[in-house]
């Protein structure tokens, strides 16, 4: 009973994980650069939910109709300011600028917020919804639903709009798009700035759920790399997939054998699966040079 | 940046056991945490140094002479700490140095001011490890870790008949042991461990625990948390529908509002926590510093965090000690914290142990009550109120 | 022909272009800033400042052995706190269980904490290389992350979070950081000199062939995998001896501070500032960057401030400067060349023209080497 209740609490807080992570594997895979900002934009979206709740009452899930598009505009901002003047080496390069402007990001928030913890306190934190004796807290169902609607969002951008299909075109061969005419700028810097539009969201219900500050970002990017890792790049499906499993996988562990073990755990299954099967769950076969 | 290198040390001619002049003021020096993992705590710990030294200076200082604070940030990093100290002492010659936040930054902190010479009195490094490096430097004016729940473990095996009791606590050095004290103490009084679960500092999820929890049907849940654990536990067991008798945290509430707010202020009551502090307290010029410290940086009584005071002990130590050694010499000073002398406190009468840590210090334990957090343990010092024997259902108190 | 390209950062480096400063000024350069370097202590004995001279030649040691590894061969690590993390355990656990004195005995375990970095460096690497360049780097940090939770973890062995406590030498007050020091120092030496070596050697040509372009070297016959292993050990073995040195100045062991990943950062920024890939570029980095940190927080106290200056530094040198200073240093060198060979082409003028030799032009062609 015990581990189903494990494995319920796994797939609802897996749910808005994959929001975060779905995000980062979006935007490595259009235009391969890893954002390492993206803990940290997770914490900026919690901050500015926490503002709006705190000094305008506004709900949290209402207030996205703020945070999201405020923050779809800063991924823009970010993109032509940061990533579209680098000329050599994009991965590498990216990963650093990503990580300079999250280190400013974090420095920003820390003046701003100082290093208080905070937390966002909605009336429907501490309720529930009990079936038998499981017990569905109402914050998560809340926060599943809306990242199944948002995932599922971007996933019809991606295949059923022009729009999906100049970025996957860019996904697949930036050269070619742009020969075909496609402005890969313009849909590199749409996918930044939907990438941290989720980013905002996830931090949304980060913020509800988790005591944060400043500093939380960096347990954060870390597991959210190993979910993209896991789940492969560029693959929404494998985000989602990869970020449930690694919840279900450390509350389980947590609850059969001791929390201390969980995160380790779900660590080695990604080294495990990755030595079988390079690529990550739902990645695309890798191109072996580089 | 070389240059300023050359200046740091063309200000200072080698290193001295920081005599200083015999006039002017007297320099304490002190690293605290402003950012990093500590610095909500680290900015706390400043002001209670700064509420003391201004106190203390309008009392006429220590010896006559004015407190002056030399107060570096070490960002929570001891490699920091370990340059921090030692430009304090070897560059800026202060008098006396007072101790860093956290059992972590204490003891390399301890280390450097042993390697010197300096005494090293400190409220806020509780941690075993402290203790056990074989310094006779270091004294922690506040209770240590593995004493902080001996209180409320008392307190229980008198009252109680055996029962299950289910443990929880984060893995930090300091948590741990004290989670742990109170574990032995049951243990060997005949109170069998439920569930003794272990999380490392990073868990955000802690469903699956207040989970096992619940399972458990331990009717006494006795937690090692910090202020984000804490809470988060309280949170979740609301979630579960469980509502134990006896609820003990460490830490988090003792947050006053924050902690209202975090869970509720219909949820709060009859929620222990230890302390070695309260802002109603009759000990050694607590209600001095309650004012100074109001009056200084604001807010109210109940929010005044208990870092302060643990800070503020350690600056009433060091008066008391030094004036009646008459001399800044460090080493006289060491010798005579060694002396079995009873120091007064804000936190209660102060003994030094040969390891340093505070033989006399009275863990308290506090309950919220109708709304407010009260001293209700140990019975008998003080004023306290009595014990809610069973604390409420959620929901049902306030 | 443009000699004012963007230097190249870790990737195809064009064969032809003069780099070089000439072989006088490289070694002239050198042993000035190894002198100043052993002199350091001498000419300010003020503990303060050599506490910051220790972490900065730990730094160092780290870079350069950091460098050998992701420089030369293009794979960036940010999960080398890993070894740094081995290190440090390997030195704490023998002196707790061995008694090995603290003081001059305990740096006799150096070596062994980069041999231990360095074996465990082979089965991890091994794991590791077997993915592209983007999933490695990530992958590195999944590996240090699985060795912090097993510190926090296998408490029996590590102590957990409680971490593990090393006695300390009892070297007096004024005296004690210098030990530390001068064995940072020339372990930073024996990096350098090292890193020197496989920069000039076949063994390296073939690693920074892959770094250029890993299927061609791959086709050409350069076995890519032992290659890149050996170099990652050699990298994991001067981490580790940074891990070890780490440890036994701060006389304590904790997981985070072990396996820290803004040991990591740290490690990436000042090489990357310094000029990835390059001889010069830790130097550079380390004796530049990690002063400056400390200094900072000596001096402004308030590290939000200090996280945003940090970035913003950062930012401005990527733009700038993004192949590092050495790079730039040689490209505004090359410019200086140029320069001097259009002046030369000139007709020449009436009596008391230039005489810039044509010379100037062939220095050394062929692998790009910085002092």
């Amino acid at each position: 009973m015990l581990v189903l209740q494990a494995i319920i609490d796994g797939v609802l807080v897996g749910g808005f994980y994959a929001l975060m992570a779905g995000g980062l594997t979006l935007v490595f895979g259009v235009m391969e650069i890893v954002n390492f900002a993206q803990g940290i934009l997770v914490v900026l979206g919690a901050y500015l939910s926490y503002a709006l709740y705190s000094h305008l009452s506004i709900d949290p899930f209402l207030g996205l109709v703020i945070t999201v598009p405020a923050m779809f505009l800063i991924g823009i901002a970010v993109y032509w300011s940061m990533i579209k003047p680098i000329k050599q080496e994009r991965v590498i390069m990216s990963l650093l600028v990503m990580f300079a402007v999250g280190t400013v990001i974090e420095g920003v928030l820390d003046l701003i917020f100082t290093s208080n913890l905070v937390e966002i306190h909605t009336s429907y934190v501490n309720t529930s919804v009990s079936v038998g004796r499981l017990i569905f807290p109402d914050v998560y169902l809340f926060a599943f639903a809306m990242s199944i609607l948002l995932l599922g969002g971007t996933y019809y951008l991606l295949y059923r709009t022009r729009f999906g299909r100049s970025l996957r075109a860019t996904m697949q061969n930036p050269t070619a798009a742009r020969l075909v005419g496609i402005n890969t700028d313009w849909v590199s810097a749409f996918t930044l700035g939907i990438g941290v539009a989720l980013a905002a969201a996830g931090g949304m219900v980060f913020g509800q759920t988790n005591s944060f500050d400043a500093a939380s970002s960096y347990d954060l990017i870390s597991r959210l790399l190993a979910i993209v890792i896991l789940g492969g790049f560029g693959s929404l499906g494998g985000a989602l997939i990869a970020s449930i499993l690694m919840l279900v996988i450390q509350d389980v562990v947590a609850v059969v054998w001791s929390p201390t073990w969980g995160q380790t755990t779900f660590y080695i299954v990604l080294v495990l699966v990755l030595l079988l099967r390079p690529q990550g769950l739902l990645g695309r076969k890798a191109v072996r040079a580089q | 940046m070389v240059a300023a290198l050359v200046a740091a040390a063309c200000g200072s001619s080698g290193s001295s056991s920081g005599s200083g002049n015999s006039s002017g003021p007297i320099t304490i020096g002190i690293s605290v945490s402003l950012s990093g993992d500590f610095s909500g705590d680290g900015l706390a710990t400043k002001q209670g140094y700064e509420t003391w030294a201004a106190y203390q200076n309008a009392h006429g200082g220590i010896l006559g002479r004015k407190i002056k604070l030399d107060i570096l940030s070490d960002g929570s990093s001891p490699t920091q700490v370990v340059t921090n100290y030692q430009k304090l002492i070897t560059v800026s010659h202060v008098n006396f140095v007072v101790g860093p936040y956290s059992t972590l930054l204490t003891k390399p902190a301890s280390a450097i001011a042993n390697r010197y010479g300096f005494v090293m009195i400190e409220g806020i490094g509780g941690g075993p490890s402290v203790f056990q490096q074989g310094l006779k430097n270091v004294f922690d004016v506040s209770a240590s870790a593995k004493f902080q729940m001996i209180t409320f473990a008392k307190w229980l095996a008198a009252n109680h008949k055996p029962e299950k009791v289910a443990y929880a606590s984060m893995t930090d050095p300091f948590l741990q042991p004290e989670l742990d004290g109170a574990r032995s103490y049951l243990t060997a009084h005949g109170f069998p461990s439920a569930v003794y679960k272990l999380y490392p500092l990073e868990t955000t999820d802690y469903t699956p625990i207040a989970s096992a929890i619940a399972a458990s049907k331990a009717q006494v849940v006795v937690l090692g948390t910090m202020p984000p654990d804490g809470y988060a536990f309280i949170q979740d067991l609301i979630q579960d529908k469980y509502s134990p008798q006896v609820l003990a945290e460490a830490s988090g509430p003792d947050q006053g509002a924050a902690f209202v707010k975090a869970v509720g202020a219909s949820n709060t009551s009859g929620i222990m926590v230890p302390n070695t502090w309260f802002p109603g307290s009759t000990f050694y010029q607590n209600a001095a510093m309650v004012q100074l410290y109001l009056k200084m940086f604001g807010g109210t009584a109940n929010n005044i965090s208990a870092d302060v005071a643990e800070a503020f002990s350690a600056g009433e130590v060091l008066t008391q000690a030094a004036d009646h050694i008459k001399s800044t010499s460090n080493s006289k000073l060491e010798s005579y914290l060694h002396s079995n002398v009873t120091f007064q406190s804000v936190q209660g009468p102060v003994k030094f142990l040969p390891d340093g840590e505070n033989g006399a210090a009275t863990p308290f334990m506090f309950q919220w009550q109708q709304g407010t957090l009260q001293d209700v343990l140990p019975a008998g010092v003080g004023s306290p109120k009595p014990v809610m024997a069973v604390k409420p259902a959620w929901g049902a108190g306030a | 022909m443009t000699a004012l390209d963007v230097t190249p950062v870790g990737a195809a480096a064009p064969e032809h272009i003069p780099y070089d400063l000439p072989k006088p000024v490289r070694w002239g350069g050198t042993s000035l800033v190894l002198v100043l370097l052993a002199a350091f202590p001498l000419l300010f004995p003020n503990p303060a400042v050599t506490s910051i001279g220790v972490f900065t030649m730990i730094f160092l040691v780290a870079a350069c052995g950091w460098n050998i590894f992701s420089g030369y061969s293009g794979y960036i690590s940010i999960g080398h706190a890993a070894y740094y993390g081995i290190g440090q355990y390997t030195v704490a656990l023998v002196v707790l269980h061995l008694k090995v004195a603290a003081g001059w005995d305990s740096f006799e375990l150096l070596p062994l904490a980069g041999l231990v970095a360095a074996v465990l460096a082979v089965p991890i690497g091994f794991l590791l290389l077997r993915v592209r360049k983007h999933t490695f780097i990530i992958l590195t940090v999944a590996v240090m992350f699985i060795l912090q939770l097993l510190a926090f973890n296998l408490t029996s062995w590590t102590n957990g979070s409680g971490g593990l406590e090393l006695p300390f030498p009892t070297w007096t007050g004024s005296f004690f950081n210098e030990p530390f020091y001068y064995v940072g120092l020339a372990a930073a030496v024996v990096a350098c000199v090292i890193s020197w070596w496989v920069r000039g050697s076949k063994y390296g040509l073939g690693l920074l062939s892959i770094r250029d372009d890993e299927e061609r070297a791959r086709g050409l016959g350069i076995k890519a995998t032992p290659t890149k292993l050996i170099a990652y050990a050699m990298s994991a073995f001067f981490v580790g001896i940074a891990g070890g040195l780490y440890v036994t100045f701060v006389g304590s062991v904790y997981p985070q501070f072990g396996f820290d990943p803004n040991f990591d950062l740290a490690v990436a920024v000042l090489v990357f500032v310094g000029g990835i890939g390059t001889l010069s570029g830790p130097v550079i980095g380390a004796l530049l960057l990690i002063p400056l940190q400390q200094y900072f927080y000596l001096q402004f106290g308030n590290a939000n401030l200090f996280l945003i200056a940090y970035g913003v530094l950062f930012i401005l040198i990527l733009r700038l400067l993004p192949g590092g200073i050495a790079p730039a240093v040689t490209q505004l060198w090359r410019r200086f060349l140029v320069a001097r060979m259009l002046r030369a082409a000139e007709p020449p003028r009436p009596p008391g023209g230039d005489r810039a030799t044509p010379a100037a032009a062939t220095a050394a062609e062929g692998r790009d080497e910085t002092p």
